[in-house]
């Protein structure tokens, strides 16, 4: 054999044997790039609130994939969240996305074709903090007040939803649009008189900073936001086998963030966000971890967003309708509890919210 | 004698003097192309000249659309965009955020030009004033007007008063400027005219240095209503709940890029209009001056 054949040969024998090794893992070199609509305090690179912040805090979906070298993980988490997260998509620079329910109505009613594979973090809380100064009680009070609002993620639906129970809308109230960090600032400097945010508000009412006049804990559950792990349709059909073990990997996080032997942990473990443990703790006071951080989706879930996709046509959020069949994919979701045998540890609740007692 | 004769006769004896430059650009004849052509067909081509470019864009914004070269969610079809525009004047929501805007500009404006005419006029007039306050003021004009933002938040807060003095602060300096340079390059011999009639301070200023300087103010009241527009734009951007800016910042939120470059269309052909509106005024001023000599 002349030198130069030999050496074909030699470098073919030597990429049979990689492929034998690697090739019944993922057969060629991925890089899967997520994209978190969150980001910690002070640009921490950490979410919180949802079992996809433990999934990726915990180092879950790395230990799930350790074993494939070819296989690398990106994360990528937007100061500018959900509507930050929906750019990046249509840019095809993501691959899966830790978002909000209204952003990716947002997205699909625009034709980002996207599928949900998995809930990631359910009835979260809507808060309302006020200056100590504007003298606002109630939501009631809120009409023709100057209300920062982070516009077009999840809590801009949750907040419409919530102004309606009380006969308002949103041209009664002078929103301007913030980011969280904005936001939380001009409650300090006294520039907004109130705010709509999220469970770390509790940390600006102990400073003193701002009061907490009302949130959705206690109140009607339809208050509350939920957010999703979803793919797009490209990488799903490219790479069947990696969507489902990044399901896995999440529903792995789920079922660890949904035991109550770890309630104390998984408040330490959002901390790293830099928001403090003690507010996560008195946000899910009184309700049970799997109930927030259940990954299912079931009947309960799928009405929420249908629901949420009508009220945001009704508040001009998206134009038209938004398609919702088709666009849950619950079968990862489900193999994978079969699979890691946690059949039984989520309950599963139908369209109106309640318990199924059926087990599924 | 009017102070507008007494303005003509001053700059005839100027010129006929030979040390009276005028300073104000002058029409110019297109002649290369222009001189082949009837002048019947001259305003025809000028348009046709002007449209050119932006007609390039547009077929290069539709051909991309039609081939994908951006997901649409990215850059929107020109139909998008055309449909939400007539979406958003049916409703009235156009006119409502225009009209917001407008005022604010008008607002800040007022405050910006009276206070950039009156600092100007003093720069121009006193050499006291110049030294004293020119460099600080050159070095302020510097910033420009995101640049205070910062600052004068934590002064006024994000309410309008932000607004008002970013859009004042953008007209100030242009404004001053060309108030200044007016004022300093009346020609001595109009002031010698001046001297002449016996005029006192206040008649010289009011009746021989300010008409004089009226073109090259002028030119700083349409500068200075520009960066207003300009400023006004960016100062909505980031805080507001109403307007132009604000509309923008809704197309981006809500992932409708066919309102943000609704609005952008909108923001370009009104401060092309506001510019338009004033180089015509300007010119007739220029014109005007230069009738009499």
């Amino acid at each position: 054999m002349k030198p130069f054949a030999k050496r074909i040969s030699r470098a073919l024998l030597a990429a049979a044997a990689v492929l034998a090794v690697a090739g019944s893992a993922v057969a060629e070199p991925v890089t899967i790039r997520f994209g978190f609509a969150q980001v910690g305090v002070g640009n921490r690179q950490f979410g919180s609130g949802n079992t996809a912040a433990i999934l990726h805090s915990r180092d879950i979906l790395a230990e799930e994939f350790r074993n494939d070298p070819d296989v690398k993980l990106d994360w990528s988490f937007f100061k500018g969240a959900g509507p930050a997260v929906n750019e990046a998509i249509a840019n095809g620079q993501l691959d899966f996305a830790l978002q909000g329910d209204l952003p990716s109505l947002v997205g699909r009613s625009n034709g980002l074709k996207t599928r949900i594979l998995a809930a990631s973090g359910l009835r979260s809380n809507l808060y309302l903090a006020v200056t100590p100064k504007s003298g606002i009680q109630s939501i009631a009070d809120l009409k023709g007040r100057k209300v920062a609002q982070f516009r077009g993620t999840n809590l801009q639906l949750a907040t419409d939803k919530l102004l309606a129970a009380h006969g308002l809308t949103e041209r009664d109230i002078k929103f301007i649009n913030m980011d969280f960090a904005t936001a939380t600032a001009a409650l300090a400097t006294g520039d907004i008189d109130a705010a709509f945010g999220q469970a770390d508000y509790l940390a600006l009412d102990g400073q003193g900073v701002a009061r907490v006049v009302y949130s959705t804990r206690g109140d009607d559950p339809a208050f509350t936001r939920h957010s999703h792990l979803l793919v797009t349709e490209a990488f799903e059909k490219a790479h069947p086998d990696v969507t489902y073990r990044v399901v896995k990997a999440l529903v792995k996080a789920a079922a660890w963030a949904s035991d109550e032997a770890n309630r104390e942990a998984v408040f330490e473990e959002w901390a790293k966000s830099g928001i403090p443990a003690e507010t996560f703790r008195a946000d899910f006071d009184g309700q049970a971890l799997g109930y927030r951080n259940s990954p299912l989706i079931d009947d309960f879930l799928v009405a929420a967003y249908q629901d949420q996709a009508e009220r945001a046509k009704g508040y001009r959020l998206v134009r038209g309708d938004v398609r919702i069949d088709g666009w849950f994919e619950p079968a990862y979701v489900d193999r994978a509890v079969a699979e890691l045998g946690l059949a039984g540890t989520w309950k599963r609740y139908d369209a109106n919210g309640h318990q199924q007692t059926a087990a599924k | 004698m009017t102070n507008l004769e007494l303005s003509r006769a001053a700059h005839e004896s100027a010129l006929i003097a030979g040390n009276g430059r005028l300073d104000f650009p002058v029409e110019t004849d297109p002649k290369p192309i222009g001189a082949l052509l009837r002048p019947a067909l001259r305003p025809a081509l000028c348009v046709v000249e002007a449209l050119a470019f932006p007609l390039a864009l547009f077929g290069l914004w539709t051909l991309s659309s039609r081939l994908g070269w951006l997901p649409v969610q990215i850059l929107p079809t020109p139909e998008q965009v055309a449909a939400t525009l007539a979406d958003l004047a049916g409703s009235g929501d156009l006119w409502f955020h225009t009209s917001i805007s407008l005022l604010r500009v008008v607002q800040g404006f007022a405050l910006g030009g009276t206070a950039g005419l009156l600092l100007g006029i003093a720069m121009g007039l006193s050499p006291r004033v110049r030294r004293t306050v020119e460099p600080l003021f050159t070095a302020l004009a510097q910033v420009p007007p995101l640049g205070w933002i910062p600052v004068l938040m934590l002064l006024v807060g994000i309410d309008e008063g932000l607004k008002l003095l970013i859009i004042a602060k953008a007209a100030l300096v242009p404004v001053a400027l060309n108030t200044q340079k007016g004022i300093r390059n009346v020609p001595d011999s109009l002031r010698e005219v001046g001297a002449v009639l016996a005029f006192g301070r206040w008649a010289t200023l009011t009746r021989i240095v300010l008409p004089a300087a009226v073109p090259s103010v002028f030119t700083g009241v349409r500068y200075g209503l520009t960066s207003a527009w300009l400023a006004l734009v960016a100062v909505e951007l980031l805080a507001s709940s109403e307007g132009l800016g604000y509309l923008m910042v809704w197309g981006r939120q809500l992932f409708q890029l066919d309102m943000v470059i609704a609005a952008m269309l909108v923001v370009g052909l009104v401060g092309f209009a506001l510019d338009w509106t004033l180089s015509r005024v300007e010119r007739r001023l220029q014109r005007w001056e230069l009738a009499g000599s």
